[in-house]
């Protein structure tokens, strides 16, 4: 799963989402991709689980590019634990997006094929998708 | 590539994210006319037009003309546009006046024709590697496109940036060596196994001892699980620490 090697801080604040994502919010490598309609965080499970649904499809047919990369870590705290002493161990890592981000990308399958890969990925993901090609909406 | 078209502009005397947004209301769009050492000048398009540059064959290396006002037209190419995230409707527009006498610096893109033996017979992949080439040409000679024959590829086989047919006035600004396309073999997907997600590496060497101390941070507070004697809750005075959890779920 997808985390960095090395972080300056080991835990977080929240922080907000606002806005759009004016970077990362176009088609870089593929022919085809999947762009996020709404606000949220996606997990580093979430990314490995969409990847993996979208690579079986294909199978061995085409490139698969992972454009967003989960650096933030969430602290959870233990179940039946009392409110205070301190912020939580790190749980998990996820990644901010903002609508409008290119989530993955696709190269050397067919219009269909990337539509149907898309929509298994898009079924992993926290969030409304959306399939678009290099050129314009799918 | 020159075409007849022009497009009719207006002076845009307000400014800011206000007036912008009321123009776009009004279905057009902010722009900017700059170049050949005259004063730029700020001016609302309509945007149904510079899609349609955008979207001809020749795209954005269209050089056509933009008429501001009662102003002589000028021959301008879009150098940067601005789209929506979500909707991708245009925002802005950056117009460059051309100078038909002087060679520019384009980037021509680079399509494919044919289906490679290598991905139809050997089972590769057929990989676009640069999307657009920049060339330095005069503006009457900038091509549509550049095509690159890929049918007789094999696995292995790459075509580089100093194999393109260059004509006229175009001369290669772009690496000679770079790649454009090239035919793969596919990797097999790796085995994904399930990993514990193990916390990385704090970078600052300070912050490590303070990791490496925290766990006895940790530790402390069980000793003083059987201190809360000092809150004078309930205290089971002789309570061994490892009961404190249990303390804690009343």
């Amino acid at each position: 799963m997808l985390m960095p090697k090395k972080v300056k801080y080991r835990k977080q604040q929240r922080g907000r989402m606002k806005g759009k994502a004016w970077r990362g919010s176009s088609i870089s490598f593929g022919d085809f991709g999947l762009k996020a309609m709404d606000r949220g965080w996606v997990t580093s499970r979430q990314i490995e689980a969409a990847r993996i649904a979208m690579t079986r499809y294909i199978k061995r047919g085409g490139k698969v590019w992972i454009r967003l990369f989960p650096d933030k870590p969430i602290t959870k705290k233990p179940a039946e634990t009392r409110m205070g002493k301190g912020k939580g161990a790190p749980e998990e890592w996820v990644c901010v997006v903002r609508p409008g981000k290119i989530l993955f990308e696709m190269e050397g399958v067919s219009l269909e094929i990337a539509k149907e890969a898309f929509r298994l990925a898009a079924q992993k993901l926290p969030m409304l998708c959306k399939v678009i090609s290099r050129d314009e909406h799918v | 590539m020159r075409k007849d078209i022009t497009i009719a502009a207006d002076h845009r005397a307000s400014r800011g994210k206000n007036e912008a947004r009321r123009l776009r209301v009004l279905k057009m769009i902010p722009a900017i006319v700059y170049g050949t050492g005259k004063d730029p000048v700020a001016v609302s398009v309509s945007p149904k037009e510079v899609n349609k540059i955008l979207h001809s064959t020749t795209g954005h290396n269209t050089i056509f003309d933009v008429k501001v006002a009662d102003a002589v037209s000028e021959p301008v190419m879009i150098v940067d546009w601005l789209r929506d995230p979500i909707k991708s409707h245009l925002l802005h527009v950056d117009f460059l006046r051309i100078d038909l006498t002087k060679r520019i610096i384009v980037k021509v893109p680079v399509h494919t024709v044919g289906e490679a033996k290598g991905v139809k017979l050997q089972g590769g992949l057929l990989e676009l590697i640069v999307r657009e080439v920049e060339i330095e040409c005069l503006p009457d000679d900038i091509p549509e496109m550049f095509n690159v024959d890929v049918s007789e590829m094999n696995v292995h086989d790459a075509v580089r940036a100093n194999q393109l047919e260059l004509t006229g006035s175009m001369k290669l600004i772009s690496g000679g060596d770079a790649v454009l396309v090239h035919v793969v073999t596919l990797k097999a997907e790796a085995a994904t196994e399930e990993v514990k997600v193990a916390e990385p590496e704090v970078a600052k060497k300070g912050k490590k001892e303070e990791e490496g101390a925290a766990p006895a941070k940790g530790a402390a507070p069980a000793k003083g699980g059987a201190a809360p004697a000092k809150g004078g809750a309930a205290p089971k005075a002789g309570a061994p620490a490892a009961k404190a959890p249990a303390a804690k779920k009343k």
